[in-house]
């Protein structure tokens, strides 16, 4: 049930232009040099590579080999993850684990030294592209601390977050169409918040906010869904409420849930990762990773002492 | 987008009666005072006040157009003052031109290089002879220079206080390029002893007038444009990028593209009111080009009230108005009423004269829409 970090060689090469191309590399390389990838610089996937890391599965995001540290600390060790179209997946793992910097990886906040993250269907390594090119793929993020633009109407900020073209001349000359419009005021109805649609989103609660953010994710029309530490700070029943919406939202998306609460985990009953140092240390279902010696050791042992 | 919702989406019928208002005091009625009232009526507009007004029309339009940056985008610029020089400049470049060989050297070149003792005109000043010429290159002028500039900026992610301290340096930058003769543009003394535009006489009354009426117009022009990109989604997403411009990019925009497209619109508007400023007070110098000047235009914004667009064209009436009577009766005063002045605001009115008058109102249970870009006016 573990993925052990694959040793390979890895084969994806640099593209001189900016194009995105799908074609497999012509002269593959046996190695790529470790080191920071050049700012900006575009890479093409490696088909023959994805293909050996997805093994038959239906993956939509395959981080691969990525390490990262900051002076010195290895906050990601080669970790390999790969993940399932569809799926709910829990990250745990103790502070400083990497769970965080894996998230800012896979969409564009931090470089990493060395590695590659692929979305499937996308010919391009995500590493390289900026943070709006890979949120336009359909990578969202929700962050811990929830960030709605409390000066806008909770219709505004779903407006702002709408799946949809995001040029300049757009944003100048466009209007919201009737239908847009509508899957809009279907995103309230969802997650429960059409009484509030006029007020500033900074007058709603806590749990609302929460929802709100989740709300402008789901306008976003991910394909996979990366959500940090969802209950910090929520009272039971929010938490309950958010457990069945993270439920109901995996299946259409893959869904990535980066939880410290164990009853949080075991509630929407999920397939769990666990990080330590940067590596994956254990994947399975909750029983399972909670039946391993190793992560005892490291994790649960510490937590239920 | 049909047209009536997008005059709907600008301003409520009581917000379009005011701006109606405001356009027919400032079109109609003081150029009517002007030409017909004879100097010993109450009413009347003499020559100096009409360009005394039409002077800071031009400083409302840079307060206009620095808002939108400031109050909208959140980026506080402290280097306008060089787009306003250098539409200043394409204009003075025409009007030198247009002196012709009544300068005082008798020659065709103007004055200041036949004084350097140059034999040609240097390249850049072809073509400012026409004048549609020199207009457009008020406009393109500033706004490909803050284009540039902006383009890299914003792409090493300069933000906040970075940012300010980069257009101030900009502005000091240019300034003593144009303190150099070499530069060809007049060095210490600028261009300056216009005698007419477009062929009109510039000392006649009426081409003030004309001029006043020009610079009011391109005011109430201006106010309409920024008031359409700020209600629209473009405005939204402004403002957004404000409050957290990470978080709009997790949302998938390319927040550079936007900051741009509202720094380069603001730098064209600056250029024009340069442009406008410069037949109206007859001289453009590179004092225009203090870092001074940039900080007094953010005043007018902040004073008046950020991030409402009215707010920064009356901030720049206000203030340069009480500027206008103390630099006459209290001269030496000046400039510890400006820094009092902008003291005060900062403490008390933080929100400026429009966001104390919408509190003042709101208490009198009269409702008006938010401050920052509210659906109505």
């Amino acid at each position: 049930m573990t993925v052990s970090a694959p040793t390979s060689a890895l084969s994806s090469q640099e593209v001189e232009d900016d194009r995105p191309t799908t074609e497999p590399p012509t002269v593959p390389l046996a190695r790529d040099t470790p080191g920071r990838p050049k700012s900006g610089r575009r890479r093409a996937v490696s088909q023959e590579r994805l293909a050996s890391l997805v093994q038959g599965r239906k993956a939509v995001l395959c981080v691969d080999n990525v390490s990262v540290s900051f002076d010195g600390f290895k906050a990601l060790n080669e970790l390999t993850l790969i993940l399932d179209a569809g799926e709910l997946r829990c990250i745990i793992g103790p502070n400083g684990a990497g769970k965080t910097t894996l998230m800012d990886c896979i969409t564009g906040k931090t470089r990493p030294d060395a590695g590659s993250v692929y979305l499937v269907g996308h010919g391009e390594d995500l590493i390289g592209l900026s943070e709006h090119e890979i949120a336009a793929l359909g990578i969202c993020r929700k962050f811990q601390r929830p960030t709605v633009f409390g000066g806008h109407s909770v219709f505004e900020n779903l407006e702002l977050a709408l799946a949809g073209n995001r040029s300049v001349w757009r944003a100048l000359f466009g209007g919201l169409s009737k239908a847009e419009a509508e899957v809009i005021d279907q995103t309230l109805e969802t997650i429960g918040l059409k009484e509030a649609r006029d007020r500033p989103a900074g007058q709603l609660s806590h749990g609302q906010k929460q929802w709100l953010e989740i709300g402008m994710l789901l306008a976003q029309k991910p394909r996979v869904l990366l959500v940090d530490e969802p209950i910090a700070g929520m009272t039971h029943a929010e938490t309950e409420r958010t457990a069945e919406l993270l439920v109901s939202l995996a299946g259409e998306r893959t869904v990535v849930v980066v939880e410290h609460d164990m009853e949080f985990v075991r509630n929407i009953a999920s397939r769990v990762t666990v990080l330590h140092e940067g590596r994956v240390l254990a994947e399975g279902s909750l029983d399972q990773v909670q039946a391993n010696s190793e992560v005892v050791e490291v994790y649960l042992g510490a937590g239920h002492a | 987008m049909s047209a009536l919702a997008v005059f709907r989406r600008m301003h409520s019928t009581r917000g379009w009666l005011v701006f109606g208002a405001c356009a027919l005091v400032a079109l109609v009625l003081i150029p009517l005072f002007h030409s017909a009232l004879p100097p010993t009526s109450p009413l009347a507009v003499s020559d100096r006040l009409i360009a005394l007004l039409g002077k800071f029309c031009c400083y409302a339009i840079t307060a206009v157009a620095l808002d939108l940056i400031w109050g909208f985008t959140g980026m506080l610029s402290l280097g306008h003052g060089v787009f306003f020089a250098l539409g200043g400049y394409a204009m003075g470049m025409y009007l030198m031109l247009g002196i012709g060989s009544q300068g005082v050297y008798r020659s065709n070149l103007p004055d200041f290089m036949v004084f350097l003792d140059w034999k040609e005109l240097p390249w850049f000043w072809h073509g400012f002879n026409r004048f549609f010429f020199a207009l457009f290159a008020a406009l393109w002028v500033p706004g490909l220079l803050a284009y540039v500039f902006g383009y890299f900026a914003f792409r090493s992610r300069i933000r906040g206080v970075y940012f300010s301290i980069i257009t101030q340096a900009l502005t000091y930058a240019l300034m003593l390029l144009f303190f150099r003769n070499d530069t060809g543009l007049g060095g210490n003394n600028g261009l300056t002893d216009f005698k007419q535009i477009y062929g009109w006489p510039l000392a006649l009354s009426q081409t003030k007038r004309m001029l006043y009426v020009l610079t009011a117009a391109s005011l109430l022009l201006t106010y309409l444009l920024c008031r359409y990109v700020v209600t629209g989604k473009m405005g939204r997403v402004l403002r957004a990028v404000r409050d957290a411009e990470s978080r709009v990019m997790f949302l998938g925009y390319d927040t550079r593209k936007y900051k741009l497209f509202a720094w380069t619109f603001s730098a064209v508007l600056c250029g024009l009111a340069g442009a406008l400023y410069v037949p109206q007070v007859g001289i453009i110098n590179p004092s225009e080009l203090q870092p001074s000047n940039s900080i007094e235009m953010a005043i007018w914004a902040a004073v008046g009230g950020r991030g409402t667009l009215v707010g920064a064209a009356l901030g720049a009436f206000v203030v340069n108005g009480a500027k206008s009577w103390f630099t006459v009766a209290l001269p030496e005063l000046w400039l510890y009423v400006l820094g009092a002045l902008f003291i005060l605001v900062t403490l008390f009115l933080p929100e400026g004269l429009v966001g104390a008058f919408n509190k003042l109102l709101e208490r009198r249970g009269v409702k008006v829409a938010v401050a920052a870009g509210g659906k109505s006016s």
